[in-house]
């Protein structure tokens, strides 16, 4: 196992640790991915990679027209909205 | 012994107790609150139409199948127009605008919720001390220190703690990797994880979509069976959700079995366990024996890889779900000078430490560079753990296991997530197969506290599964 980066992890993740707790996650993380490393040891070279357990067919419904989701329903729980839109800080400039 | 479903409904109907009474004796040890098991506790006014109308078709003659019965919800699932958090500061201040499809079908058949049960943050955890809104305390007490507080089980704590000191007759618990059953069994009551497919995740906090399943926290497995009746259908907005032929779970519940019935126990799980585990399964044993059934000793091979095949999948398919949270849609936004920030402030600051934990894990092994060694490896492993589910059940009708490998432990106790993790090794390998379980109240430890045997069967076998549970119940049931 290499070493694990923090930063980058946290970054793909979207979070910014606080640097006093880095060391922290840092830590559980190589005991956690060392207690999985078993796994590697498993002979799966005929296996195929199970997704959906009980692997039944996707049902499939008509595709009819329902009404569902105003924008108001949608946009009622946004911290901010501007009229019918989500409002967040200019991201063009 | 508390009050069964069609024990309440009987009075209901004879006109012992009305509707709004019943409701208000239920209310009234939820508010209490010494447990801290719910979020959020509904009020009689903001029920009463529910109320009345329930009452009114008991004075009618034509009650629901659940009329009137009061019921907890796990804080996971959308309920419309009530606060919904998943336990989560993140989620804190969430009000869905729609029903989740299994809330729906209960509020259907005429039961009344009578609040949010507490869980761990987004079902994460196995002791509901990850909650925003602190732990849970299991209503009973170990007999030697009576002081001490000591957990619920997880996630769905809040759940089984409400069911156990009888602030709602039932409760609707996720199961992911041992959710429902791992919390029944420490708090003494029955818990059902139907198989996977069998109940629709739509309006379900997602936690792990390929593993979560919903399910009841009940006093019995008739109440089991009762609710399973109502929530066990297909759904087109869950595309995971089987359209096979449900049965009546209630019909054949008290028989006894037509056919020869075989139980395989698998000895490897029972290596290194204590004597009061080992004296539940020799017990269960024991009581079915008599009734013809046969036990015999299984061999499964995989047992060893579950929880590290769980430890990958789960967090790496939390890691993607938990991606919503942005602090744009909906949930609690920490401001920010650019887009960006808000979402780094509102993730940092809207999640606890062991989601963090799941999240980062699960980041960390769909990386480039890591996904084929962990997150394949794990998907891969995890068709032989089915496989040898399958094999196992080919040769007995069910499996016969601990729930838990301990009692109820103190508040505190367990800091290290690995030794937490492991709390979770007889639950987690069923999840992965999408297999039904189901955890019955089997007897006391040395300390006077509850433990539970799990049952396991066949997919979509629910009906056979609980008529078993039934029969062990009858032979199993202890006093308080």
């Amino acid at each position: 196992m290499s070493d694990i980066d923090i930063k980058r992890i946290s970054y793909l993740a979207k979070l910014k640790l606080p640097s006093e707790k880095e060391e922290f996650y840092s830590n559980s993380l190589k005991d956690i991915i060392k207690w999985v490393d078993n796994l590697k040891k498993v002979d799966t070279s005929k296996t195929e990679p199970l997704h959906n357990v009980t692997e039944k067919t996707v049902s499939i419904r008509n595709d009819e027209v329902s009404k569902s989701n105003s924008v108001d329903d949608v946009l009622s729980n946004a911290p901010e909205r501007a009229q019918n839109f989500f409002k967040v800080p200019k991201v063009v400039e | 012994m508390k009050n069964s479903i069609s024990q309440i409904k009987k009075a209901l109907i004879e006109k012992k107790i009305s509707v709004g009474e019943l409701y208000d004796e239920y209310l009234a040890k939820a508010k209490s609150g010494n447990n801290n098991s719910f979020n959020l506790v509904i009020d009689r006014e903001n029920n009463i139409s529910s109320i009345n109308d329930s009452q009114n078709r008991y004075d009618n003659g034509n009650p629901l199948p659940l009329d009137g019965i009061p019921l907890g919800i796990k804080d996971l699932f959308c309920t419309k127009g009530i606060r919904t958090t998943a336990s989560s500061k993140i989620l804190s201040n969430f009000i869905p605008n729609y029903e989740s499809f299994v809330t729906q079908q209960l509020l259907n058949d005429g039961s009344i919720f009578i609040g949010k049960n507490n869980c761990d943050e987004f079902a994460m955890g196995s002791s509901n001390e990850t909650s925003y809104f602190g732990p849970v305390i299991n209503p009973w007490k170990n007999k030697n220190s009576q002081k001490d507080n000591l957990v619920p089980g997880g996630s769905s704590g809040g759940s089984a703690a409400a069911v156990a000191e009888g602030s709602c007759v039932a409760s609707m618990g996720t199961d992911t990797g041992g959710s429902i059953r791992q919390p029944a069994s420490l708090c003494g009551i029955v818990g059902l994880k139907p198989t996977f497919g069998s109940c629709s995740r739509w309006g379900i906090v997602a936690f792990a979509s390929s593993l979560d399943q919903a399910g009841p926290l009940t006093n019995c497995v008739e109440d089991a069976a009762y609710i399973l009746n109502s929530i066990n259908k297909h759904d087109f907005n869950d595309s995971t959700s089987s359209n096979h032929q449900r049965e009546d779970y209630l019909v054949d519940i008290n028989n006894s079995f037509e056919k020869k019935i075989k139980i395989g126990i698998p000895s490897d799980y029972l290596e290194d366990v204590s004597d009061d585990i080992l004296n539940q399964i020799d017990n269960t044993k024991k009581a079915l024996s008599k009734h013809g059934i046969e036990f015999v000793d299984v061999k499964f091979k995989t047992t060893e890889y579950a929880l590290s095949t769980y430890y990958i999948l789960a967090p790496a398919e939390a890691s993607s779900n938990l991606a919503r949270y942005d602090g744009i849609r909906y949930g609690v936004r920490e401001d920010g000078e650019s887009l960006d920030d808000i979402y780094l402030n509102s993730r940092t600051k809207g999640f606890g430490d062991e989601v963090t934990r799941r999240i980062l894990i699960g980041a960390y092994v769909l990386s480039a560079g890591y996904y084929d060694a962990y997150y394949r490896q794990a998907q891969k492993v995890r068709r032989l753990i089915k496989n040898d589910f399958q094999r196992i059940l080919n040769e007995v009708d069910f499996i016969l296991t601990p729930t838990t490998p301990n009692e109820a432990f103190k508040i505190g106790d367990k800091l290290d997530p690995i030794s937490m993790y492991k709390n979770d090794i007889y639950t987690v390998p069923t999840s992965l197969a999408g297999l039904p379980g189901i955890s019955i109240p089997s007897g006391l430890s040395k300390n006077g506290l509850p433990l539970g045997v799990q049952f396991i069967g066949n997919y979509f076998e629910e009906k056979s599964l609980l008529q078993l549970a039934a029969l062990a119940e009858k032979e199993l049931s202890f006093n308080e």
